[in-house]
């Protein structure tokens, strides 16, 4: 899933599947509380609907290079 | 191209946050301290130099220069005129700025409130409007008089009369609540106009026919973080902290800055660098007592009993121990079946 941006700062915003963030804290050998986070009330989470525990996936980009950035869903 | 990538990215171990906070601050060093302004040049002035960076990294809630940038759909921004339109939907003109003075009849129960022409000209506002204004906040009828308003108050009651005074001192006759004063710009690469506010209501001002809803901006990182969520108020707070080094002939690689705004940011809120942030949330009790507030933090932790891992910077330095950087944070090991390969070493 994933949300138009509204607005010139604002990433494509994405929402991973519960197994798509396993593999991912798998292959960056995190934990989950190790993920930058963002709130559940937050404008871009409400947009996708995410729930507390929830991976987001951020297309950035930097410069001339798209990279992807993390957050976790939580509480507040 | 590609295969040079990884020959650019930071390695193992690397310490780029105290490279990032060095490259910062040593050309910060040849900021100016405080800046002059030169009067008549630019209508709006704003912070810069080492304040303004001072504001943005210790997350001030309110910048103390707020600005907003509006940029104009399409043919809007093309057409002087009609840009002007829009200006005048935004500027926010208060009762206070367009009376000459109000008058207050106590004995009669009447408030006159008589207007300066010449302001009213320059804002587009005709006197009809003014008084249309009145009677809608106040609930009243109000007459037109040759150079102002009349409102009968049908009371003698002098605290409802002077209530009502100061809420007409206050009335908002146009414009966008919060928006402040706008003025008119025009970019000299495309030739487009855009305006320019000294207030951070952008919400209200995207409300505006005509405002570009994707570009128009703000340097009031809180707002942005209010309406668009943390990785806007991550980009715009980069995109100011680049900015204002940049207005000082300052030129420090992105990435340090990427790196300070995302360590801002990543607790979902954005929170600044110093005690009541970043510095005063570490987890270790050393790294912590070392910065500020030592004592504070020592009994705190004595009396609660806390913990340190030992596992930062500071607090190996502090006790004498090697530091996680580079080499040292790595751990060495051995595996058991090797440890058999070894020989003891022999004595003599």
């Amino acid at each position: 899933m994933t949300s138009k941006s509204d607005h010139e700062l604002v990433p494509v915003h994405e929402l991973l599947s519960d197994k798509e963030a396993k593999a991912l804290l798998q292959k960056l050998n995190l934990n989950i509380d190790n993920l930058p986070k963002i709130f559940e009330s937050d404008a871009q989470a409400v947009k996708l609907g995410a729930k507390a525990g929830q991976v987001v996936k951020i297309n950035r980009r930097e410069g001339k290079r798209d990279t992807s950035y993390y957050r976790v869903v939580v509480e507040g | 191209m590609a295969e040079n990538k990884n020959e650019y990215s930071v390695e193992y171990g690397d310490p780029v946050g105290m490279i990032a906070a060095q490259s910062v601050g040593e050309p910060g060093t040849q900021m100016i301290l405080r800046s002059f302004h030169l009067a008549g040049i630019e209508s709006t002035i704003s912070t810069s130099g080492l304040p303004r960076i001072i504001e943005l990294v210790d997350a001030k809630k309110k910048p103390s220069t707020p600005i907003t940038y509006i940029y104009l759909d399409g043919k809007i921004g093309k057409d002087f005129d009609k840009a002007t339109e829009t200006l005048k939907k935004i500027n926010e003109v208060r009762m206070s700025s367009i009376a000459k003075r109000i008058l207050e009849n106590f004995s009669k129960g009447k408030i006159k409130v008589v207007l300066d022409k010449q302001e009213l000209e320059s804002e587009g506002i005709t006197i009809k409007q003014v008084a249309a204004k009145i009677d809608k906040a106040l609930n009243l009828e109000s007459k037109v008089e040759d150079n102002g308003v009349v409102v009968n108050m049908h009371t003698r009651n002098l605290k409802e009369i002077r209530a009502a005074t100061i809420n007409i001192m206050k009335m908002l006759v146009s414009g966008v609540d919060g928006a402040g004063k706008a003025t008119i710009r025009r970019d000299d690469k495309t030739g487009e106009f855009y305006l320019v506010s000294a207030g951070s209501n952008i919400e209200g001002i995207m409300q505006v026919e005509g405002v570009d809803k994707e570009r128009t901006t703000t340097n009031d990182v809180f707002a942005i973080y209010r309406l668009f969520g943390i990785e806007a108020a991550r980009n715009a707070l980069a995109f100011e902290l680049k900015k204002t080094l940049k207005e000082q002939k300052i030129s420090v690689d992105e990435r340090h800055l990427n790196l300070i705004a995302d360590a801002m940011t990543a607790s979902g809120s954005i929170k600044g660098v110093g005690r009541h942030g970043l510095s005063g949330e570490k987890h270790s009790v050393f790294a912590r007592a070392a910065y500020e507030e030592t004592l504070k933090h020592l009994i705190h932790a004595a009396a609660f009993g806390e913990v340190d891992p030992m596992r930062g910077v500071t607090e190996n330095i502090l006790v004498g121990k090697q530091i996680p950087i580079g080499t040292g944070s790595v751990k060495l090991a051995i595996k058991k079946e090797d440890m058999a390969k070894i020989k003891p070493a022999s004595h003599k």
